[in-house]
């Protein structure tokens, strides 16, 4: 199949990058395998939440680090991609939010401090409506509320993490628990059985009802699991705040992210009926270079390799889940140019033991040239029309810095500017 | 230790994924359509891979709740890691029907093609007995087959028969009859459907190929057998794969197989090989189109004919499901957009609810209705002249469910050729 430009991947630097270049009168077509990467995700915009893997004091304007960022380290992939692609990319992303009929909340100036569902504190800049009255900056009392047989999201655990880090005095966090009708203790559910029957009026009515027979003093505001509907998110969330009585916020829970599924099909959709094309099911692998130039990818589709014959491709992917990197025993390789892009003589090195410390393999990814393309170890780029974006640049952690989003932003921006001179 | 241990393994990347592959994201169960509709349904995840791992050849097959399952392959589509979580469950499904036996409905719902023969040579009488509501309520009663269901009209001529009556084309030499002298041959894969219930299809399907200079050849086909694959019953699917790969394993090469049922063309370029593990079968595959993406393939090409004929007419386009397991995005719309005077839209509502025999099963029927209710719903918003969709139990169940009228995109196409 022929195409303008072609975008790999589903999470956030592929929507910006697709967003871009169609806001440019471009024709690109995006392509991805499997479920968006943004299921898999928090799917907030963290732009810079700490400045690097041993700060234990949050950043509190996200701009203004990102800028010392990229004065301390001029090969990070913010200072290649520029301050410039993350203010502009921001601003088109925020306009394209409020385009699809998103209510989203925050600025490139200040970070949000938002409980996570252990309860620490986690900095985020772009949030949905839904999450934003969940603010630490903010001093009003706390109720976690989790639901009988959801483990998901433990509310005591919450609770009793939160209370040790932000505590505002006595009983300023608690925990509840109630039931739901339809969900006894014998059914198997996820966040998104739950996120279903929350859009449903009257179930919403009936919990709002039995949350509201649990939290007796006002001024309280309730925190619950991401579950207030699979699509109509601020409708359901304000509607069921009034009817609890109290400011109610979400807090993102395991996979599969409500957040997440919220945010991608809605976008897609918005895209996809602006006329871009779009491509799933169907993994790319394989770059055809010649003369400097990448000819065409592969799709794998059912029955042979489909080619994509574009101009340009942006490389859009996050990581090994959906199909950015390839990890063997020993060694991880990208799956366009085979290039060994990390080696482990003991597998275990790839790893901290530890859940909760920075990941080694983490920071794999393609090293880039100052263009965004993927490079040898030369520097030297592997193809002058191939651009790589979000989570799949080399040289930082996008989960211990919490910079996933803005990373995405600014390099999905620059990426599809890139792609459109090529 | 740990070095030399993990140093006896290969370092080359696992590409069929095996059931290990599964992280448990979950990622199946968000979009299963019957999860969606029930939650007596436990999902894809939990009855592919995760069941799978406790699965032995030795011991008897649990089958519970597998028959929910739709066959829709949503599931595989949506897998970030390309478990084969289909595979698992209709190959369990499979094994429990051969220890148990299966149910006189779902053996005749697998021997579609017997089925559909003896409805064309009776076509007068079966029609009329299909739309009987006596007739109806002892099929609900002796077959399972739900009495609210609409069955699909028989008709007399086949079209194999109409082919070889009709047909222009000098059957495997020679140029086509169009204006372009191309040296393009193609064997149509025309499917039960085609054959038995919508001729006229595959006379546009014809007409088209001719009218861009490409002969058609029919050769002798089998059904593809997702009937009987859907229905418990694989080793009557690969007796009908292996007939059909030896047939179309035995055209002259540079023939290209065409199909424009998505099921069968999927069957063919994908199901074969990997579920049915036919030998020949990855040859076939790698020669098979749907037929909107052998058009498009042709336009890209600089050889499709242009020269329409304005349809002035607001269209909705149903994406089958699996078409998305065909991997190659949605050429029917790229296609028609082409056409002045086309106005096409996407219905974006997911799974129609029906897959094949699955919403014809009295204890089914009412779960495909609602599956498919999102879709009804969208359909009657939008108002349409038509439905599109590749599918052809996709739009049996959209003119059920939504009252529209519906038909393949290539009727549309064949319209502004002058072949409507």
């Amino acid at each position: 199949m022929k195409a303008d430009i072609a975008v790999v991947g589903s999470g956030l630097a592929a929507l910006v990058a697709t967003r871009t270049l169609q806001q440019a009168g471009r024709n690109p077509v995006l392509i991805w395998p499997g479920l968006s990467s943004l299921y898999f995700t928090y799917a907030t915009v963290d732009v810079l939440g700490y400045s690097d893997l041993t700060a234990t004091q949050p950043v509190e304007q996200p701009e203004a680090g990102v800028a010392q960022l990229i004065a301390d380290h001029p090969d990070h992939p913010y200072a290649v991609a520029g301050l410039d692609a993350l203010r502009s990319g921001t601003t088109l992303l925020i306009e394209w939010l409020r385009a699809a009929g998103f209510s989203w909340q925050g600025s490139l100036a200040h970070n949000l401090l938002l409980p996570t569902a252990i309860g620490t504190p986690k900095p985020s800049c772009l949030v949905p409506d839904s999450m934003a009255p969940g603010d630490l900056r903010r001093d009003e009392p706390i109720v976690f509320c989790g639901f009988h047989g959801y483990e998901d999201f433990v509310p005591e655990l919450a609770a009793s993490n939160l209370s040790r880090s932000w505590g505002r005095g006595e009983g300023s966090v608690r925990a509840i628990r109630v039931s739901l009708p339809g969900f006894d203790a014998s059914r198997l559910f996820t966040s998104i059985d739950l996120a279903r029957s929350f859009e449903d009026k009257a179930f919403r009515q009936e919990v709002a009802s039995r949350i509201r027979r649990e939290i007796s003093v006002d001024g309280h505001r309730l925190g619950v699991p991401a579950v207030l509907g699979l699509t109509h998110d601020s409708d359901i969330h304000s509607s069921f705040a009034t009817q609890v009585g109290h400011p109610v916020f979400e807090i993102p829970t395991l996979p599969p992210s409500v957040l997440g599924l919220r945010l991608f099909d809605r976008l897609r959709k918005h895209i996809q009926e602006s006329g871009v094309e779009m491509i799933w099911a169907a993994p790319a692998h394989e770059a055809e270079v010649s003369d400097g130039r990448c000819r065409r990818i592969f799709l794998k589709s059912a029955g042979r390799e489909q080619p994509i014959d574009a101009r340009a491709y942006v490389l859009a992917l996050e990581d090994t889940v959906d199909g950015a990197l390839r990890a063997g025993v020993h060694t991880v390789v990208d799956p366009f140019f085979h290039q060994s892009l990390a080696h482990h003589a003991v597998p275990t090195e790839r790893t901290d033991e530890s859940l909760f410390k920075p990941q080694p393999f983490a920071s794999i990814g393609y090293p880039v040239t100052d263009r965004l393309q993927p490079s040898d170890d030369a520097g030297r780029p592997l193809a002058g029309n191939v651009f790589v974006a979000g989570g799949a640049i080399a040289g930082y952690d996008p989960v211990g810095t919490k910079s996933r989003g803005g990373l995405a932003i600014a390099t999905g921006y620059r990426a599809a500017k890139e792609a459109m001179a090529a | 230790m740990i070095t030399e241990e993990i140093g006896t393994f290969s370092d080359t990347v696992e590409e069929a994924a095996p059931v290990e592959a599964c992280t448990k994201c979950t990622a199946c169960n968000t979009v299963c359509p019957v999860a969606r509709s029930t939650e007596i349904f436990r999902g894809p995840k939990f009855l592919g891979p995760e069941s799978e791992r406790y699965r032995s050849q030795p011991e008897a097959a649990v089958t519970a709740g597998l028959d929910l399952c739709s066959g829709c392959k949503l599931c595989e589509v949506t897998c970030p890691s390309q478990v084969t979580i289909q595979e698992y469950i209709r190959r369990a499904q499979n094994k429990g029907a051969e220890e148990k036996g299966r149910t006189l409905r779902d053996w005749v719902l697998g021997h579609t093609r017997l089925l559909s023969r003896f409805g064309s040579m009776t076509a007068p009488l079966a029609n009329f007995g299909n739309r009987n509501p006596l007739v109806r309520l002892v099929m609900e009663r002796v077959l399972g087959i739900h009495h609210k269901r609409p069955l699909p009209r028989y008709q007399w001529l086949t079209f194999e028969r109409w082919f070889k009556r009709n047909s222009l084309s000098p059957r495997g030499g020679g140029s086509g009859r169009g204006g372009l002298a191309t040296h393009r041959t193609v064997a149509y894969f025309y499917g039960c459907w085609v054959n038995y219930n919508e001729r006229r299809l595959g006379e546009q399907v014809v007409a088209i190929l001719e009218r861009n200079g490409i002969d058609v050849i029919v050769p002798k086909q089998q059904c593809c057998g997702i009937p009987a694959v859907v229905n418990a019953n694989m080793d009557l699917a690969r007796k009908y794969g292996v007939e059909n790969v030896r047939r179309l394993n035995g055209l002259p090469p540079g023939v290209d197989i065409i199909a424009s049922s998505t099921s069968c063309g999927l069957m063919l370029k994908h199901d074969y090989s990997h579920l049915l593990d036919i030998p020949g079968a990855e040859q076939v595959g790698a020669r098979v189109y749907d037929i909107c993406e052998y058009l498009w393939m042709l336009h890209e090409a600089g050889e499709l004919n242009l020269d329409f004929q304005p349809v002035t007419t607001r269209l909705l386009y149903h994406a089958p499901c699996h078409l998305k397991s065909h991997g190659i995005g949605y050429p029917a719309m790229r296609l028609l957009r082409l056409i002045p005077g086309v106005q096409l839209e996407e219905v974006d509502e997911g799974c129609c609810g029906i897959s094949g025999t699955f919403g014809v099963k009295v204890e089914k029927y009412d779960l495909s209705m609602k599956i498919g209710s999102r879709l009804f719903a969208a359909v009657k918003a939008a108002g349409s002249d038509a439905v599109l969709a590749d599918c052809e139990t996709c739009r049996m169940q959209v003119e059920h469910g939504a009252g529209a009228h519906s038909a393949h995109p290539i009727d549309i196409l064949a319209r502004a050729y002058g072949h409507g």
